[in-house]
């Protein structure tokens, strides 16, 4: 079986600004790997390029064996959060909802499921442009998870959620990946994300800086916090 | 075809078909009624009156120079998609761009016509009903305003095309709109005014809309005005290919531009 998510020597600039510079990262299904990095370190630009929204200038980033555009049905295969603001503030939740699963071939019953899953069952009909920041971040996950996927690519899914969506979001994270699935997960909120990751890729300037399990880390350098300061620390790369 | 239902979906969820159809009405029943009630021969300087077939001829005309609208409607459609980030989540679902690109200009080129239709319609329903009110006839057989309702629709799907072209090749709101109505209302009409540039008149999308409905009352009255030598329309077949010409190109931009754009 292919791993659920597998980069290799993957560079891109933006002008004279190198974003990612030979990053191989490899996630596997059934663990959440927690992909962290200092601002601009290039976690987004990554992901972006994971799922065909950026152009990589060299190297392979495939999902399940393939490349994300040629998947024969991308939305059922990965789920992905990248922006919360995403969403027509004129639309209502359902709407917006439907917009997508009648783009991704989804049967319309996966709306109320999803909506269901996140718990916006209750503001499905309001206005987006209504919406608290934890709102919006809830149904980003929705949209994530209307095709059903095995994979999810999240950016920064905890920014906005109260603690109650964030301990939500943790067991939901945890039960998906039990369940066999695949989670990329970037964040900076590194004492949370520690309750929630197997395994960490670490990203500085755009290179990978350190990659394996949580506790072969935390155990060199507890907390989780610790070993992330020490690891970006803004020495000249090698 | 999911990429279609969902463009459609999106058209309904934002309001957008709804908007659309309210503002064609307002443009193509509200002006025309406002006008054919206030009459025609009390412009400054005075029309025929819609009793007369020239006076129907200009009142459905002047609904033409609000052939804009729809142009903004699909720029503001597209710009949307940027100024709210849903683009990247369109491509995230939909990953081969040129189908769901391909999907929004099919959904929008149907939204146009729909948009002509509706303006068309009641704009023809207005004149009924100020011929009724006023207690004049209508200076033309119903059956012989049926081409002129038509070129409507085509005019307007091909300038819904025209701004989603726009949109998509700039992106900023702001600046899209900025470009369409200074385009429309400004540019065009400055061009008929230089002497030798207003030649090329015809072949602008104004131009050819007003050889398409034959209504040359704006190269007239700049004429008149200007002591210039007012731009020889073309036929209204030549002017209906220069307006497709537009809509197609507009049609490329629209797909060929995002293709490869990064969406950081």
């Amino acid at each position: 079986m292919n791993a659920a998510i597998e980069v290799e020597a993957l560079s891109k600039r933006f002008g004279a600004v190198v974003a990612l510079e030979d990053v191989t990262l490899k996630v596997e299904y059934g663990r959440v790997v927690g992909f962290l990095g200092p601002n601009g370190a290039g976690k987004s630009t990554l992901m972006r390029a994971l799922l065909g929204l950026v152009r990589s200038d060299s190297g392979e980033a495939h999902i399940a064996g393939l490349p994300y555009a040629h998947l024969p049905a991308p939305a059922k295969t990965v789920g992905a959060v990248l922006d919360i603001a995403s969403a027509h503030p004129r639309m209502t939740a359902r709407a917006h909802l439907h917009t997508y699963a009648a783009l991704g071939g989804m049967d319309r019953s996966r709306v109320d499921t999803v909506l269901s899953l996140v718990g916006a069952q209750s503001y499905a009909d309001r206005r987006i442009g209504t919406f608290s920041t934890g709102m919006r971040q809830r149904l980003a996950l929705a949209t994530a998870m209307l095709g059903d996927p095995d994979i999810l690519v999240l950016d920064e899914p905890s920014n906005g959620l109260d603690p109650s969506g964030i301990a939500w979001l943790r067991t939901f994270l945890r039960e998906f990946a039990d369940a066999d699935g695949a989670v990329l997960l970037s964040s900076h909120v590194l004492n949370e994300v520690e309750h929630t990751i197997d395994d960490v890729i670490l990203i500085d300037r755009g290179r990978t800086v350190w990659a394996g399990a949580l506790e072969r880390l935390v155990a060199q350098d507890a907390p989780l916090e610790e070993a992330f300061l020490r690891l970006t620390q803004k020495e000249p790369l090698l | 075809m999911n990429a279609v239902y969902g463009e459609v979906a999106r058209l309904s969820g934002t309001g957008v078909a709804l908007r659309s159809t309210l503002v064609a009405l307002a443009c193509g029943g509200g002006l025309t009624l406002l006008l054919a009630l206030t009459g025609p021969q009390n412009a400054q300087p005075p029309m025929p009156d819609i009793d007369t077939p020239e006076g129907v001829g200009f009142v459905l005309g002047i609904g033409t120079v609000l052939l804009f609208v729809p142009a903004l409607i699909g720029t503001i459609a597209i710009t949307n998609e940027y100024r709210h980030r849903t683009i990247g989540t369109t491509f995230l679902v939909v990953p081969r761009r040129g189908r769901v690109l391909t999907a929004k200009l099919a959904v929008y080129t149907a939204l146009g016509i729909v948009y002509g239709m509706v303006a068309s319609l009641s704009a023809f329903l207005a004149l009924i009903v100020a011929t009724w009110m006023r207690g004049v006839p209508l200076g033309v057989n119903v059956v012989n305003l049926v081409p002129a309702l038509i070129q409507l629709s085509l005019a307007a799907a091909a300038y819904m095309l025209l701004g989603v072209g726009i949109g998509a090749l700039v992106r900023s709101p702001f600046v899209a709109i900025g470009v369409v109505l200074g385009y429309f209302l400004f540019v065009e009409y400055v061009l008929m005014m230089v002497p030798g540039v207003n030649a090329i008149y015809p072949f602008l999308p104004g131009g050819a809309t007003a050889s398409l409905t034959s209504f040359d009352f704006l190269t007239g009255a700049i004429a008149s005005q200007t002591a210039l030598t007012p731009a020889t329309m073309v036929s209204p077949v030549l002017g209906a290919a220069i307006l497709v010409a537009y809509a197609v190109i507009a049609a490329i931009l629209a797909i060929f531009v995002p293709l490869r754009r990064d969406l950081r």
